[in-house]
């Protein structure tokens, strides 16, 4: 049974969280590269189908009130099911928060601390998330609400402070690498809406289940809006972003900010308000790999579990040799990954799960109709 | 005991962490570095590079850090590369070498003739250079040209750095070019990078006095008329084709550069007298519009058409002349227009025939053309640009003198 509920706001900000983070790293400079000036064709397309795939989510859901995809698999599956299917949730909310903060303590480590192991810099995330983790889900939550506003008035901010600095030509060629590429291989970039998987656990911790189908629609449009605008930062302002790979493109352009001699070297300002976004991000991972171990366990106090994630975490994210090996991870097999497990296995459990619930729902009619004929 | 487990385990997790930042607080302690506020790029006899870093005071980084005049101090050493230059540098002075500072980059021609992309791209991938350093190439050796680079009416030399290039948007003669900007026309398919023109005037001080008097078409950084305390200057702009550079503008060109790029509040220019030949007047025109560019492909050959609009008032006002008279006001419009599209239109032709660099970045203007990218990559904007026609229209509306609109 899950105590934490939350607010249709909480619940929202919770979502875009795992939608919005990404963006930070190279997320934005990975979507170019696929479509390049038909990038924001491209946003509009996918976060177009990114709806339909969320209203569809929020359809499997509904039949099934109260329930999130663990207590769906085992409704399909069995404990046996709903354990490998737990399993590989956790590790995907484990693994995505390990690359994420590798990654970014890297470019940390590049900026602010060259002398330093990133070892360390990982430790200090690791020590932070695991405290804040220690807290109620919805002590997270609510954080959350006030953090995660400042990581999209951040890159409002970038994208009016630079406007300067942009060339509105660089949409053109207007179909970029070509249709096929746009429209097709495009559809990739249906991986910048991986938070997606968030909305298959949402339905138990809403404290008004009636607004999922809000929620799912609300979110996808923010963060297609949002991806839009990330994206327009890095096309519009450097060409040459396309044809060269930035460690953090965001942080890039961020170092462009300036207001006259008086306001300069603002990117420390960003670097603060992602370092809070991210912490934010890995808590909440933690927290629902929490929340599913509880349901497939079914253990009483999980509390101590918090420190058995973060040294996973911990050791998933010292994994990588390097960080190319880290970007590699990020930029590649976390994206197939991510769609695997965002949209084949999530929607494919759910499509199984309502045929299954719509055959049972139909046993005990013909059951009643062969006993009206005898 | 858990508690005592739990204090013992935090006392040592503070100790790893003081242990394991303190280093790169060390490192980056205003007390271990020395902060590099230029930096100068010559071939050394060996065909090295020969680095020039002037260094200052720590504390006048900044205009709260002192008042005090604080002269800085000039290093040079030869080195295979910017990184081994650094390295050795850091040896010899004892501190590390820090360049977030860093205002200004200056090359050699000669060095800038061969070919700086090496340099660009390491200064580029430097997490400590900013964006916004300006970038400089020298006719004497970068080495002068930073010992020569004095403030003349600031303290500071890092104040002097940052202010040094805020003319340029009233006066148009020179450009806030930065390695920035640099890195993104060296790299970008559609432009090609420009850097600012220095020189030290004492140079030809005697050239310039047996020769006639200089024009606006003339002036450059070296030809420079200007004479007094300050040695170095910055006027006109270097000119490159990918990492290389290839050619020089002189103020007036310059002054079109800026026109083209609507990076100019206003700007004054000599023209001919419509109401007496022979003479100029001087014309203090504000863009009213931004400059507005349009490219076609017209039988395989870009076609760019160029329309400006600007609003001036006389700036030298001639015996008997009613400056609030429609036909006089409508005569200087004219000559205005005439004027400026043909010192325009050299200066685009010039880029394009002459230099073949497209550092106006144009090739964006001509990408609507295209529909997809390797379409774009297949006309080839870079080798296409020599072969583009101009057409420019100027619109200037004389407006009147300043306060005596009658003599």
């Amino acid at each position: 049974m899950i105590k934490s509920k939350f607010t249709t706001v909480e619940a929202i900000m919770l979502v875009l969280t795992i939608f919005l983070t990404p963006s930070i790293l190279s997320m934005p400079k990975n979507l170019i590269d696929t479509t390049r000036s038909s990038i924001l064709i491209n946003i509009v397309y996918v976060t177009i189908i990114a709806i339909f795939i969320a209203i569809l989510i929020y359809r499997l859901l509904k039949n099934f009130p109260s329930y999130d995809i663990i207590d769906i698999s085992e409704y399909l599956g069995g404990k046996c099911f709903k354990s490998i299917i737990g399993t590989i949730f956790i590790l995907y909310f484990l693994i995505s928060s390990s690359i994420l903060l590798r990654n970014f303590c890297e470019c940390l480590k590049m900026v602010y601390y060259p002398m330093t192991s990133v070892v360390f810099i990982i430790l200090a995330f690791i020590i932070a998330t695991c405290l804040s983790s220690k807290l109620e889900f919805s002590t997270a939550v609510k954080v959350n609400v006030i953090v995660l506003p400042l990581l999209v008035i951040s890159v409002l901010f970038i994208f009016f402070a630079n406007i300067k600095n942009f060339s509105f030509e660089n949409v053109f060629p207007i179909l970029g690498e070509g249709v096929y590429n746009t429209f097709i291989i495009g559809l990739g970039n249906l991986g910048a809406f991986l938070g997606i998987i968030i909305l298959y656990f949402l339905p138990p911790y809403l404290k008004k289940p009636e607004d999922m189908k809000k929620i799912a629609i609300t979110t996808t449009i923010i963060a297609g809006i949002y991806i839009l605008f990330c994206v327009s930062i890095i096309l519009f302002m450097f060409r040459f972003l396309l044809n060269v790979d930035e460690v953090m493109p965001l942080y890039y352009t961020t170092r462009y900010i300036e207001f006259g001699d008086f306001f300069q070297r603002l990117e420390s300002f960003f670097l603060f308000i992602w370092i809070l976004v991210l912490t934010s991000f890995v808590t909440i991972n933690i927290k629902l790999s929490m929340d599913i171990f509880k349901k497939l366990t079914n253990a009483k106090n999980i509390s101590p579990m918090v420190y058995s994630f973060g040294l996973i975490i911990f050791a998933i994210a010292i994994f990588p040799k390097d960080y190319a090996v880290s970007k590699f991870i990020e930029s590649t097999l976390y994206s197939y990954w991510t769609f695997g497990i965002s949209f084949a296995l999530g929607i494919g459990i759910l499509i199984f799960a309502n045929l299954k619930k719509r055959k049972n729902a139909h046993l005990p009619k013909q059951k009643e109709v062969l006993e009206a004929n005898e | 005991m858990n508690n005592l487990l739990k204090k013992f385990f935090i006392i040592i997790l503070i100790i790893v962490f003081l242990i394991a930042f303190s280093s790169s607080y060390q490192s980056s302690n205003i007390g271990n570095v020395a902060v590099v506020v230029a930096m100068g790029f010559d071939i050394s006899d060996t065909n090295n590079l020969n680095i020039t870093f002037q260094f200052t005071n720590a504390s006048s980084v900044s205009d709260t850090g002192s008042s005090e005049k604080t002269e800085p101090t000039l290093f040079s050493i030869d080195a295979p590369s910017i990184s081994s230059a650094i390295n050795l540098m850091n040896t010899n002075i004892g501190k590390e070498v820090n360049l977030s500072h860093c205002k200004l980059i200056v090359f050699s021609e000669e060095l800038a003739s061969r070919g700086i992309e090496e340099e660009i791209y390491t200064l580029s991938n430097n997490p400590d250079v900013r964006p916004s350093a300006n970038i400089v190439v020298s006719k004497s050796t970068a080495k002068t040209y930073i010992e020569n680079s004095k403030p003349t009416l600031d303290n500071l030399i890092t104040k002097y750095y940052e202010t040094f290039v805020n003319s340029s948007q009233f006066t148009g003669y020179n450009s806030n070019a930065t390695i920035g900007d640099f890195f993104y026309s060296m790299t970008c398919d559609a432009c090609e990078p420009y850097a600012m023109l220095g020189g030290i005037s004492s140079q030809n001080s005697s050239s310039l006095s047996n020769s006639s008097s200089p024009t606006d078409n003339t002036i450059k950084s070296t030809f420079n008329p200007a004479s007094g305390q300050y040695i170095s200057e910055n006027t006109g702009l270097a000119v490159f084709k990918g990492s290389t550079f290839v050619g020089e503008l002189n103020e007036i060109e310059n002054l079109c550069f800026m026109i083209v790029n609507n990076k100019l509040s206003g700007f004054l220019v000599s023209i001919p007298n419509p109401l007496k030949n022979d003479s100029f007047i001087d014309v203090y025109m504000t863009p009213v519009l931004n400059t507005k560019v349009d490219a076609k492909i017209v039988n395989d050959s870009p076609f760019i058409s160029i329309d400006c609009n600007f609003s001036g008032r006389v700036y030298s006002i001639d015996e008997s002349v009613n400056y609030s008279d429609i036909d006089t006001l409508k005569q200087i419009s004219n000559s205005c227009n005439s004027y400026l599209e043909s010192i325009l239109s050299d200066y685009l032709y010039k880029t394009s025939k002459e230099l073949n660099a497209d550092i106006n970045k144009l090739g964006k203007f001509i990408r609507k053309n295209f529909l997809t990218e390797s379409d774009y990559q297949n006309y080839n904007w870079s080798s296409k640009y020599k072969d583009t026609f101009f057409d420019i229209d100027v619109d200037c509306s004389i407006k009147s003198s300043f306060l005596l609109t009658r003599t």
